[in-house]
């Protein structure tokens, strides 16, 4: 009878150590409450309802004329952005010599719940850009949007070209028909009236849903077993509970914004037919005829490329760049490949146009 | 019955909580279509386990065809551990992306909205008995202050560009 183990005692050994990490786990890792997302200096230069627009401060001692104004997603919050000084989007064109301002939407309660794509497009975003154009003295900017954030800055740019010399869409959700990911699967079958008539505003919880569906045992199991056996690592677990704790915060969606989201752009498809209302305004692709920078990642499981490809053909302008970049959606904006990569060719590209 | 019940019980009751015993009827009714609901709910919240069970019963027999020997060293673990989470995040993602599961889910989710709806409902009797808004006007509230916020907005803009006129001249 053969008594002999033919098990590689690492394996043993390997199991032993992990099972220590998540002993002293605790120990070795700070709370979330205890990490603090806020990375580089700013103010707080204007307050409307919830939303805050904040300005940082330059980190050159002369900065390009033309301000930028990042709108932000409606998920998660914008410090994924300075998420880290080694890895923030904000510093990076702090460093180039851009003059930074970020719109902050705030945590919608129940009182928001009528807030429309009207509000945040030719309400909150307009009422920052001109207040930016007042403080700098110039009478266009530069916008960025990210993600949702660029489809509520596409609208603003078709409705209000005058005010926008360059336009940079990063990951933006334009065609919804289009989009192979699963959150677009289900968009598709949601009954949203009744969501909004019964719920108000998009709960937090229903979102964290939707995240874990995308790649759940990579992003559920996976990462959190890397996790405990780079416990050791300062930088790796600074990093880690850094993304965390801003994946963990995501603020409701206000209502009615909610609606018109997944009707107009997931169901109906409205927004690249050009047949999309905001405010009693129709969004006319065509009308976009400044400089624009589309930024795509093919990794992107959240916005698929063929969601946000369409927007660089649909538009008038002339000059336009349409970029794609070999990582996922988060890695597009923070990550050693947009320190590296995408910001300085960004950076190239609005410099000239700055 | 409930209905029949409902009167006698209205006249003996005295005092604040009349409205919520002569409105009692109505969280018997609610209550009676919350368990209707419930039937279809648990059809489609069934079927959302079902098909969840059925991926990873299919997952795992992939798992164990593409990596059938016991792993014996730490590169063997690493591989299947591969192997396992590639198959098991395909399959996923297909079935969270086939429209049998978009659909299934959307009706779930509605059932589970048509139950809050009912809920609401209740909590709205009670609320009225103890002299409080209901979720209707409250959301009537907040309907107006919206609508206001936006002529407030309106009127200041007009006030600005007449404002920006008259300095012009």
């Amino acid at each position: 009878m053969q008594t002999e183990s033919n098990i590689d005692p690492k394996i043993i050994e390997q199991i032993l150590k992990f099972s220590k990490n998540v002993i002293e786990a605790p120990k070795l890792v700070s709370a979330p409450d205890e990490i603090s997302l806020e990375v580089t200096p700013y103010d707080v230069v204007q307050e409307i309802d919830k939303t805050r627009l904040l300005h940082y401060s330059p980190l050159t001692d002369k900065q390009h004329k033309t301000p930028l104004l990042i709108s932000y997603a409606l998920i998660n919050r914008f410090h994924i952005l300075d998420i880290h000084p080694e890895k923030s989007w904000v510093r990076n064109l702090l460093e180039q010599g851009f003059d930074v301002y970020m719109l902050d939407w705030g945590t919608p309660t129940s009182m928001d719940k009528y807030l429309d794509f009207d509000d945040y497009v030719n309400g909150y975003l307009d009422n920052y850009v001109e207040h930016i154009k007042n403080e700098s003295a110039t009478e266009k900017i530069s916008l960025q949007g990210y993600c949702t954030g660029a489809t509520i800055a596409t609208a603003y740019t078709t409705l209000h070209p005058e005010s926008v010399k360059n336009y940079i869409a990063t990951a933006p959700v334009i065609d919804g028909w289009r989009d192979t990911t699963v959150i677009s699967n289900l968009a598709k079958h949601m009954d949203v009236d009744k969501m909004v008539d019964t719920i108000g505003n998009m709960p937090p919880e229903f979102m964290y849903y939707c995240f874990s569906v995308l790649k759940p045992f990579e992003q559920g199991i996976e990462k959190y077993v890397n996790f405990f056996k780079n416990i050791e690592n300062k930088k790796f677990v600074d990093s880690f509970l850094r993304v965390e704790k801003w994946l963990g915060d995501t603020p409701p969606i206000p209502g009615e914004l909610f609606k018109q989201w997944i009707k107009d752009i997931y169901q109906e498809n409205l927004l690249i037919q050009n047949k999309m209302y905001v405010g009693g305004q129709r969004i006319d692709l065509k009308k976009i005829d400044m400089p624009v920078f589309t930024q795509v990642a093919v990794g992107d499981h959240l916005v698929s490329p063929e969601c946000s490809m369409p927007l660089h053909y649909a538009i008038g302008s002339e000059d336009k760049t349409l970029r794609m970049y070999p990582t996922g959606h988060v890695g597009m904006i923070a990550s050693s490949l947009s320190q590296k990569k995408v910001l300085p060719e960004l950076g190239k590209w609005l410099l000239e146009r700055s | 019955m409930h209905l029949m019940a409902s009167k006698p019980q209205a006249l003996t009751s005295i005092g604040p909580m009349r409205a919520f015993t002569s409105n009692s009827k109505k969280i018997s009714t609610e209550l009676i279509e919350i368990n209707e609901l419930l039937r279809e709910f648990n059809q489609y919240y069934s079927a959302y386990y079902k098909q969840l069970a059925e991926t990873w019963s299919i997952a795992q027999k992939k798992v164990n065809q593409k990596s059938q020997k016991v792993p014996h060293d730490v590169e063997q673990i690493e591989s299947v551990k591969r192997v396992w989470l590639d198959i098991f995040d395909n399959d996923f993602t297909e079935l969270f992306d086939s429209g049998r599961f978009g659909e299934n889910y959307g009706k779930l989710v509605t059932k589970e909205l048509e139950l809050t709806k009912h809920w609401n409902n209740i909590t709205n009797v009670i609320l009225q008995s103890v002299n409080l808004p209901s979720k209707e006007e409250i959301d009537e509230v907040y309907k107006e202050i919206h609508s206001l916020k936006k002529r407030v907005t309106k009127l200041e803009l007009e006030l600005k560009k007449k404002g920006k006129v008259k300095n012009a001249n």
